[in-house]
């Protein structure tokens, strides 16, 4: 038996061979998660052909089967040496977006900007209300409005890479996508600093929880502005194009490794240093998608990671909820984006197809808040259930959203290139 | 569908209209925005008009009856204040020029009218390779007549509006060393060129006769040529400018086409003759290639010489009619442009210091919008 062989034929935490079910959940995690990877881009291609799904639906699906939710493959625990790489694959994508907003079209079109605003807090609020009205605990549900802020980034920039939309709808859903998960991050910061007033001793609670979230704040727009500087700085003697996404990803695990260090929060100074670098550095910096190659290998890691984070565990008692949450958020963006949609110059149309866009919802919100996958130990006295409908409801909105996402920009924002025409 | 009565109209009033570039604020290339502009444009205060163009990153703007510069001038820069504050409101640029510098043909979208449809069906990868930016200006003529003797006689200037306009030296991302590299993609349809040497309406009737019996044509719309004549409007429109930069250079150049139609038309100081096409196609090749450093020869006295010098003589021998158009604003900035450069050699200027041609584009843009 040759070594190949006698490693394919067990794993080192089982007796049984690695391509049964019971070998593969004994093989090594990093073993595991190769594979898993490979089954993931095997299942994005076939969904994206058989049903012209979007690829990210297959990894995260693949990496649903994997969880502990399914096949049970891979335990959440596992992601925990992946931690690093996610956040990486994150804060790239995240660097990527901050460079693709344009600050002045804000004040260019101060209803866009309103509309920024609107949509977030409507969103926020109708979704809090909502729970609080179906009885759930109010610091619960304002938290769980907090998050509903939010759309994801992440999805949202690897969609528009995919389907490559150019249009109203694809330029709004971006600036909007990086102003409420910012906005989002404020808000769970104000909701920690509510939730330590509510606690006896204001004093030795409030004031440090307000210095935190200042500190915080500021902190992470500061570095994010000397990131950009320093981009900047650092990509003036360099010529070779080859080098700019290296450059990139460098300066991208350097900020966010100062950040994590001084606890500030890693993707709102990588979104800034994004916004920065582009208005210091103007068309000399060259932001490839998802930073190239090596960027779109860590998204696909990032996808099931998410994918493993897939819960629906009690939705047959919680559905209530998640359905108020849902509907909420889609109610909230929805009446937002129509009331300014004619006076920031969107078509009805438009404003649907932006209203559908924006429904993906970000459990990024919470990451950007916090530096871990543990919702609850970032948020200790949240009602359980509460928690948990939210995150039975991220799930339902990675698993539609993408769709509504792409079938809005092709169809009813028609936005993404037409196919060739026979013979043309 | 015989041809349209050739409809009376004031002789040397002008109308300007303007292909312009819709570009993305943040790559700067071409942007399929039109539908959106042109919506944000419904209820725009002037007595200009604007509507689409053949493919969704462009569009068409054109002037009311014009008969002098200054009015000429106020009205398109009007146009222009209010189509960059609606474009500033949709994060969108716009540019002259007669190419984009990068933009690929593959990805652009055909606008979505019956016209167009036909067109791209008719000529396939050409439509959308049609995605070049040019300024026509039309004349008016109280006749077919006059208007296809003026045609004609007009031939012998075409090198000059070429070379003056010309604002497209970049084509799918490479510098083709043309001033005008526009007019190449014109070229590549069947119907482009020089319209057919005759000399009265009725008989250019015959001509479009046969030429409809064929099948080829439907319309006058399916001539490309270089000038042709505008029945429905009652003008000829010369059709080999690029869009120029700036709306400043596009009144110029009408008003400078104003000048030598009224001095064509008042000292005739030539009759045209076929023969004066022997010498077309090279001397719209130089001034394309070349821009104004390019060639000219006189069809009549059969001598060379640089087309910068003709230009320089031509609006010598205009002065006295450009004083009577109130067009000397006009001719003098032409008069800079000979000094300065063409919008091709501002582009190729932009692009030295090793700059990416995004930062072309968008210098293009400020200037155009600003």
């Amino acid at each position: 038996m040759t070594a190949l062989e006698s490693w394919l034929s067990s794993s080192p935490g089982s007796a049984a061979p690695l391509w049964t079910l019971e070998g593969l959940r004994g093989a090594d995690p990093v073993l595991g998660f190769a594979l898993v990877m490979l089954a993931a881009v095997a299942l994005a291609e076939l969904l994206h052909r058989k049903l012209r799904a979007p690829r990210m639906l297959g990894h995260m699906i693949t990496g649903a089967l994997a969880s502990p939710l399914a096949l049970r493959l891979l335990d959440r625990t596992d992601l925990d040496p992946w931690k690093p790489i996610i956040d990486l694959a994150i804060g790239v994508l995240v660097f990527e977006l901050g460079s693709r907003i344009r600050p002045r079209w804000l004040i260019d079109n101060p209803w866009l900007a309103f509309t920024c605003v609107l949509e977030g807090v409507l969103a926020g609020l109708c979704v809090a209300a909502t729970l609080v009205s179906l009885g759930a605990p109010a610091p619960s549900a304002w938290l769980a409005g907090a998050v509903a802020m939010s759309t994801s980034p992440v999805i949202t920039l690897v969609l528009v890479h995919e389907v490559r939309s150019r249009g109203q709808v694809t330029e709004r859903l971006l600036i909007i996508t990086a102003i409420n998960t910012a906005l989002a991050m404020l808000a769970l910061k104000a909701w920690n600093v509510v939730a330590a007033a509510g606690s006896v001793n204001i004093g030795n609670e409030l004031v440090p929880v307000i210095t935190d979230a200042v500190v915080v704040i500021g902190g992470s727009f500061l570095l994010g502005i000397f990131a950009g500087w320093l981009l900047a700085k650092l990509n003036q003697p360099l010529r070779d194009a080859a080098a700019a996404p290296v450059l990139q990803i460098a300066l991208v695990i350097l900020a966010a490794m100062v950040a994590a260090q001084w606890k500030l929060s890693p993707l709102l100074a990588l979104l800034i240093a994004g916004m920065a670098a582009r208005s210091k550095m103007g068309h000399m910096l060259t932001v490839e998608p998802q930073l190239g190659s090596a960027g779109a290998v860590l998204t696909v890691l990032l996808f099931i990671a998410l994918g493993m984070l897939f819960t629906l565990d009690g939705i047959s008692t919680l559905w209530p909820w998640v359905i108020a949450i849902l509907a909420a958020r889609v109610v909230g963006k929805g009446v937002a984006v129509a009331l300014l949609a004619r006076l920031s110059a969107l078509s009805w149309r438009q404003a649907a197809a932006l209203t559908l866009t924006l429904q993906p919802m970000s459990s990024l919100a919470v990451l950007l808040a916090g530096n871990t996958f543990g919702w609850a130990s970032q948020f200790p006295g949240v009602a359980g259930g509460v928690l948990q409908a939210l995150l039975i409801a991220t799930t339902l909105s990675h698993l539609v959203g993408p769709v509504l996402t792409k079938w809005s920009l092709q169809s009813l924002a028609d936005e993404c290139p037409q196919p060739a025409a026979k013979g043309s | 569908m015989s041809l349209a009565e050739f409809t009376t109209s004031e002789a040397l009033t002008l109308g300007v209209e303007l292909e312009l570039q819709l570009v993305s604020m943040h790559d700067h290339d071409l942007s399929p925005q039109a539908d959106d502009l042109l919506r944000e444009l419904e209820r725009h205060t002037g007595a200009w008009d604007v509507k689409p163009e053949i493919t969704r990153s462009m569009i068409e703007i054109g002037t009311s009856i014009q008969r002098q510069h200054a009015p000429l001038v106020a009205e398109l820069t009007d146009l222009r204040q209010q189509l960059s504050r609606a474009a500033r409101k949709l994060n969108i640029g716009i540019a002259g020029g007669g190419t984009h510098a990068y933009q690929h043909w593959s990805e652009q979208q055909i606008y979505p009218t019956d016209r167009f449809h036909y067109i791209s069906e008719l000529y396939g990868y050409l439509a959308k390779q049609f995605t070049v930016f040019g300024q026509h200006v039309h004349v008016g003529c109280e006749n077919g007549d006059t208007a296809l003797w003026l045609l004609h006689a007009l031939s012998r200037y075409v090198p000059h509006f070429i070379a003056l306009s010309a604002s497209s030296p970049y084509v799918q991302g490479v510098d083709t060393g043309f001033d005008s590299a526009r007019l190449n993609s014109v070229f590549a349809f069947p119907l482009s060129g020089r319209a057919p040497f005759v000399r009265s309406w009725d008989e250019f009737g015959v001509y479009f006769d046969k030429m409809t019996s064929t099948g080829v044509v439907q319309s006058m719309k399916d001539f490309y040529w270089d000038i042709r004549p505008k029945p429905e409007f009652g003008t000829i429109e010369l059709r080999v400018c690029d869009t120029p930069l700036t709306v400043d250079k596009a009144a110029a150049l009408a008003c400078y086409l104003q000048c030598i139609c009224r001095y064509l038309r008042e000292e005739k100081p030539f009759e045209p003759e076929e023969d004066d096409y022997l010498v077309y196609t090279f001397n719209r090749f130089q001034a394309c290639r070349f821009g104004l450093d390019g060639e000219i020869v006189d069809p009549k006295t059969k001598t060379r010489q640089k087309l910068r010098d003709d230009i320089l003589r031509t609006l010598a021998r205009v002065d006295e009619h450009a004083l009577d158009l109130q067009a000397l604003n006009a001719s003098q900035l032409i008069r800079d442009t000979l000094h300065e450069g063409n919008d091709a050699q501002w582009l190729r200027s932009r692009r030295k210091g090793g700059m990416p041609l995004s930062a072309v584009v968008e210098d293009a843009t400020k200037r155009w919008m600003s």
